[in-house]
């Protein structure tokens, strides 16, 4: 082939020699399928950004800056972290065996083998000093932490494909992912309120937060250049006084704002007046009562406080939150108060004149919202809402993790001071004891352990919580059912664990915000509905702010002032990034976001074009209005067209409620519209996408099918010899779809195939097709429609939870023990080494397998076994099952003896009656007869149908797409091409029935895709025509094999002696309460009984017809009779008299301890259930006493 | 068949039940090295009881355990 790049085009036909081409030679240049690689972009370059230069970590150890601490002489030590490193993943130093640098590599792929983590070593450099010394530095190590895949510090970072399958990877690996033993993590997204916006919020809850406490709010999460972010609140008092707070490592506090006014820069009460208010000569003052009579009050009230300068509130505010701060004793009350401001108030502005200009605009826009001059914000609406990525979670984590790591030294150093009688730290002892005695000890400092039990277990442990409404359910294994299953982790969003309690169902309304960012169909239906979404196909999220250091100047020539009038409409804020510019009218509002779009999608200015110009214009009563612009990361954004340069633009969430952007070109209105999207079908996510015709079926139709396109049966990966999933499932005859989207090819989807293309027919013909049942041509079935197999890893490891390594704590072997025998039993599935032989085939017992005891013997170096003993692993799976592959793991220092090993067993599943399948178009069905081919319709070009469903499967669930699709594959397959089925192709006029009716018909066959059939039992031709055609079919992974249950007797609880539940353990199904009145109602009274008694915990049980007991009856010898023939007999024991003399000898019988006893004979057997003979006892040991009585 | 399949463990040396016993080269079986390959080289590699898992080429850690000899042979249905 000649030296040209590897085409990137896709088109939808099926390309075939071309596809086999980049089968069989793997590009080694570039990817042929981008458009794959930018679905999980937001996922690596969040990641790349913690740790590239001036990125997220760097930014981090700037905020957590020097933590000092005090002696009780006055000293002082100061730490600081200077950098951080952080390794490729390599074998450890321990590791002396692997001498060639290539070979020291740890791969991906060895993790997922090994079921190990990969991870690289983390170290931080530690500055110090004491006083005012130099400083001095160390390295220390942090542990090893997780890598993501494909990441600047993964060796797969910039891969061909060539080299990926060298690597035992997928030729299109993404990677966006985890290994955390052996398993692939995921941090999903998550939704979060829009950083830097304050947003106006009513809710009733604010009222509990005190007397006096109104409804209203304004909230603004501020974000730091780390990510890390600080929720400032402004509340509305009831008298017109305005507080501010913020929570702190979980706590609440409240600050009258005006302290925080007056400790930001020197101010004084008429110039926060006029801030507010508006300045004294502005036009429409008289207006602005309601709130002039609210600033007065605020001044007023803060008077209390006889603070009067700057350096006095700050001092003020330090010396009341320097404990809650964490700073030590040498630190100045001013200086507190400063660190106050700088961590907790608008920390994402760094200048104390913007965060004064902040709040008085956050005072603004609050006052306004009480006056009702402007509504409140929607929280749950995705204009203000932004992503949280995986990436700046990561990074939050191991900053955090970081501060708590400094902190902590507190209580090492207490304690070396208490042992070495509170010397000082300029001591030399305190030299020679810093690293090994106090660094050494402090905890927190394995930083690889807290990150890999996040990722392991997505549970957030955090003295902060991060600014997050929930701990846990970060991370999701990104199972690798099939590929549309594991893309979807990837485009997958949640808006919060917090919101899926909620009892109000607004949160998880679909709005047209979400319009082009949220796709409005994959969403689960159920629980998650509408919490759990998907990022639309086209939709990007920024992971790096975007240079607008030229735009402040911009604005500033296009006219705002620093000055604000009373009118909100002769006031209107510019804003950048939650930093006030300036205010203009509302005239030249409009003027600067039109200029600034312009300026942004022509470029050149400055002014980026990923730059979100958010204007909102002045309204009556509606939003708040201003310019806004968004220039940092976690933004959705996606492309447009902007018409009046022709180019593209990006548009945002928050912008685009207040735009016109048509949909296709005749909805362009001139004069009006800005913008017309580049496709409509940019709206769907990929897994959406895929569901040919989708427009013309009902919606929820199309929700079904995205969640079960993520069930079905496909192929997981090419790589499936490398993998070792717990469980995945295979098709082993996928085909390509004959109706595919157009975002079919460039996805690269036929390299992962999950169905198969079916005739079929729709008809009822045998009554098997009844109610979603549908029946499948057993010749069709024999030919492998639908064969799969389920691949399982049984990973059996001699030393499970234990930490001890090396020669001296291997306590067990793999094998058969060296003195003891080996019968022929033992190896019949067994190699010499006690390893299973691969190719065998096991069922439920059989060895998987052996090992023994050992010591180690110093002498010898040997292993040595004493008792002779060979163990075994079974296989303990009810199904029959063939071993794959046996995975011989070492450890990784390449000098332990065999410990673990992973075996891989396949089950194969061909399809049986039960088994689910279903249409791309939500329409399931179970197998519900194998019908011999002979007897199935034939057409007259004899043509039979793999696949018969009934008729009744549509009037109800109207996915007309299905009939199109059948039509379609129909042409498509006849005349060999695939056929495009993406959504939005036709219209009423131009029909999609028509296009494809007109193909047929050229085709030589019906224009409505009916046919004549004939009986396959009878030869005679059926009345009716029938609509038959090819339609794609998915093989879901709900199978009866893993469902079925059944038992007549099996194992019980022993207490109650009921059946257990589980169908593990072979438990029943409960028959309850509703059952129970169903076959009540019924009249089967035998059935209940059957059910109810004699299959659950029936009881033979003695009682006394006397006393009506259970427990005095017992059994008893008789003195005479010598083994009678029958059993013991029973007496009452209660009822019984203590035998004298008088007493007939015949009659007397006596107890275990030969205490003799007549009477008490009145003994009746009764079936009851085993619970109530329990029961009794348990009452009976609380001197209750159950009475039977018995008549008979 | 022994009679013996049931059971999970067998006992020592001292288990008198020679009849179903291996032959004696078979019974020395944990002297023999059985060969695996490589998960990186492909290359063979010969390992004993107790013996390091690791490639002896390049120090690979992860062995795959070759397809077996023998016949493997199931009923079809």
């Amino acid at each position: 082939m000649a030296p040209s790049k590897t085409d990137q085009q896709w088109s939808v036909d099926f390309e075939n020699a071309r596809k086999h081409h980049l089968f069989s030679n793997p590009p080694k240049d570039r990817t042929a399928y981008p458009e794959l690689l930018e679905l999980v972009e937001p996922h690596i370059a969040s990641f790349n950004a913690i740790f590239k230069d001036g990125g997220q970590l760097e930014e981090a150890i700037k905020d957590i800056g020097e933590k000092s601490f005090s002696d009780r002489h006055g000293n002082r030590l100061s730490l600081r972290i200077e950098k951080i490193f952080y390794d490729k993943s390599m074998l450890p130093p321990t590791n002396k065996v692997v001498l060639k640098p290539e070979n020291r590599k740890v791969l991906p792929a060895e993790a997922r083998e090994r079921h190990s983590t990969y991870r690289g070593k983390m170290s931080a450099r530690l500055n110090f000093k004491v006083n005012n010394g130099d400083w001095q530095s160390l390295d220390r190590d942090l542990g090893y932490v997780p890598i993501m895949l494909r990441s600047s510090r993964c060796h797969l970072e910039s891969s061909t494909p060539a080299q990926l399958v060298n690597y035992k990877e997928e030729s299109e690996e993404f990677g966006g992912y985890f290994i955390v033993n052996g398993i692939e993590k995921i941090i999903r997204m998550l939704q979060v309120q829009r950083r830097n916006y304050p947003m106006s919020i009513r809710r009733m809850a604010f009222k509990n937060r005190g007397p006096g406490y109104s409804e209203f709010a304004v909230l603004v999460r501020s974000v730091r250049p780390d990510q890390s972010s600080q929720t400032n609140a402004l509340h509305y008092l009831n008298d017109g006084n305005v507080n501010f707070r913020f929570s702190w490592r979980k706590a609440e506090y409240l600050v009258p704002t005006m302290m925080i006014l007056n400790a930001l820069v020197e101010t004084n009460d008429r110039e926060v007046f006029q801030a507010i208010v508006g300045t004294a000569q502005s036009e429409g003052l008289g207006q602005r009562q309601f709130v002039i009579d609210r600033v007065e009050l605020l001044l007023r009230a803060y008077k209390v406080y006889g603070l009067h300068s700057r350096a006095m509130t700050r001092a003020y505010l330090g010396s009341k939150f320097r404990s809650v701060l964490q700073l030590d004793e040498l630190t100045s009350d001013e200086d507190a108060g400063t660190y106050f401001l700088r961590k907790i108030v608008l920390p994402h502005l760094g200048a104390d004149n913007d965060k004064y200009r902040m709040l008085l605009f956050m005072i603004r826009k609050l006052y306004s919202l009480v006056e009702g001059e402007s509504c409140e914000d929607n929280p749950d609406t995705l204009q203000h809402q932004e992503a949280l990525l995986g990436g700046q979670l990561y990074g939050m984590i191991i900053k955090e993790k970081l501060e708590e790591w400094l902190n902590s030294l507190r209580y090492p150093l207490n304690e070396w001071g208490r042992k070495q009688d509170w010397k000082p730290f300029t001591s030399q002892q305190f030299q020679t004891d810093f690293v090994p005695k106090i660094l050494a000890r402090a905890q927190g400092e394995d930083l690889g352990k807290a990150m890999s039990y996040f990722l392991s277990t997505g549970n957030l442990v955090s003295p902060t919580g991060l600014d997050l409404q929930q701990t846990a359910g970060f991370c999701v294994v990104a199972e690798k059912l099939n590929f549309f299953r594991f893309i979807s982790h990837f485009r997958m969003i949640h808006r919060g664990a917090f919101f899926a309690q909620l009892k109000t169902t607004t949160v998880r309304k679909l709005t047209g915000h979400s319009w082009g960012y949220l796709c409005p169909s994959h969403t689960p239906d159920g629980a998650p509905c509408g919490l759990l979404s998907h990022l639309a196909h086209k939709c990007k999220i920024a992971t790096q702010s975007v240079d607008v250091s030229a735009v402040p100047k911009l604005v500033a020539g296009l006219g705002v002032s620093d000055q604000v009038s009373a009118l909100l409409e002769n006031s209107m804020v510019v804003q950048l990034d939650g930093r006030v510019l300036g205010y203009c009218s509302k005239k030249q509002s409009k003027v600067i976001s039109d200029t600034l779009r312009y300026w942004k999608v022509e470029g050149g200015h400055g002014v980026p074009v990923e730059m979100e110009i958010g204007y909102v214009p002045h309204s009556n009563g509606g939003q708040y209005p201003g310019v806004y612009l968004f220039s940092q990361p976690s933004r959705f954004f996606r492309p447009v067209k902007y018409l009046p340069l022709d180019q593209l633009d990006y548009v945002g969430p928050f912008e685009q409620p207040y735009m016109s952007i048509a949909v296709t070109d005749p909805e362009i209105v001139s004069g009006d519209s800005t913008h017309v999207e580049y496709d409509a079908r940019a709206m769907l996510s990929v897994v959406a996408n895929q569901t040919p015709f989708s427009d013309q079926n009902q919606s929820p139709r199309n929700m079904y099918q995205c969640q079960m396109g993520k069930q079905t049966m496909g192929t997981p990966g090419t790589n499936l010899n490398y993998r070792t999933d717990n469980k995945s499932y295979r098709i082993q005859t996928g085909q390509s779809p004959i109706v595919r989207s157009s975002s079919y090819g460039s996805y690269g989807l036929d390299n992962f195939p999950q169905g198969a293309n079916a005739v079929v027919a729709v008809i009822s013909y045998t009554g098997y097709d009844m109610d979603d049942a549908m029946i499948i041509n057993k010749s069709a079935l024999e030919r492998s429609f639908g064969y799969g197999s389920i691949y399982k890893t049984k990973v059996c490891d001699l030393e499970e939870g234990k930490a001890g390594r090396g020669k001296k704590n291997i306590q067990k072997l793999f094998g058969f023990s060296p003195i003891g025998t080996v019968t022929a039993a033992m190896r019949e599935k067994l190699d010499e080494d006690g390893l299973p032989r691969v190719g065998t085939m096991l069922q439920n017992g059989d060895y998987i397998a052996a090992w023994h005891t050992v010591s180690y013997d110093n002498a010898t170096g040997e292993f040595d076994n004493k008792d002779g003993n060979t163990q075994f692993f079974k296989y303990k799976d009810d199904e029959l099952a063939f071993v794959e592959e046996v995975r011989v793991i070492g450890s990784e220092t390449g000098t332990d003896p065999l410990q673990k090993i992973s075996i891989k067993l396949r089950i194969p599943r061909t399809p049986v009656i039960g088994d689910k399948f279903s249409s791309r178009h939500g329409q399931k069905g179970v197998l519900s007869q194998k019908w011999p081919a002979t007897d199935l319709p034939f057409s007259e070009s004899g043509l039979q149908p793999d696949v018969i469903i009934n008729p009744h499967a549509f009037p109800s669930r109207m996915t007309i797409g299905m009939f199109v699709e059948s039509m379609a594959g129909k042409s498509g397959a006849l005349s060999g091409q695939a056929v495009d089925g993406s959504p939005w192709q036709f219209d009423e006029k131009n029909t999609a029935i028509d296009h494809f009716g007109e193909q047929l018909r050229k085709q030589g066959y019906n224009y409505h895709g009916n046919e004549p059939m004939y009986s396959g039992i009878t030869g005679q031709e059926l009345s009716a025509d029938i609509y038959i055609g090819v339609v794609y079919y998915q093989r879901l992974r709900h199978m009866v094999n893993d469902k079925y249950q059944v038992r007549t007797t099996g194992p019980i609880n022993s207490l109650t002696g009921q059946p257990i539940k589980g169908r593990k353990k072979g438990g029943g199904i409960r028959v309850g309460e509703m059952e129970r009145d169903a076959l009540l109602a019924h009249g089967t009274a035998y059935l209940l009984q059957d059910r109810l008694f004699n299959c659950s915990d029936y009881t033979k049980t003695t009682l006394c017809r006397g006393c009506g007991s259970f427990l005095s009856t017992t059994p008893t010898i008789s003195e005479f009779t010598r083994k009678k023939r029958g059993a013991l007999t029973v007496r009452c024991r209660r009822c019984a008299k203590l035998a004298d003399n008088a007493a007939p000898k015949s009659e007397v019988w006596s107890d275990g301890q030969g205490i003799r006893y007549h009477g008490g004979d009145n003994i009746a057997v009764v079936a009851v259930p085993g619970v109530l003979k329990y029961l009794d006892v348990e009452l009976a040991s609380m001197n209750v006493r159950l009475r039977y009585n018995v008549d008979r | 068949m022994s009679s013996y399949a049931g059971a999970d463990t067998t006992a020592g040396a001292s288990n008198p039940s020679g009849a179903n016993n291996l032959s004696a080269t078979e019974i020395d079986a944990h002297q023999r090295a059985v060969s695996y390959t490589c998960g990186d080289c492909d290359q063979d590699v010969q390992l004993r009881r107790g013996e390091p898992i690791r490639c002896r080429n390049c120090g690979h850690r992860v062995l795959y355990k070759k397809r077996t000899n023998r016949m493997v042979q199931f009923e079809a249905r």
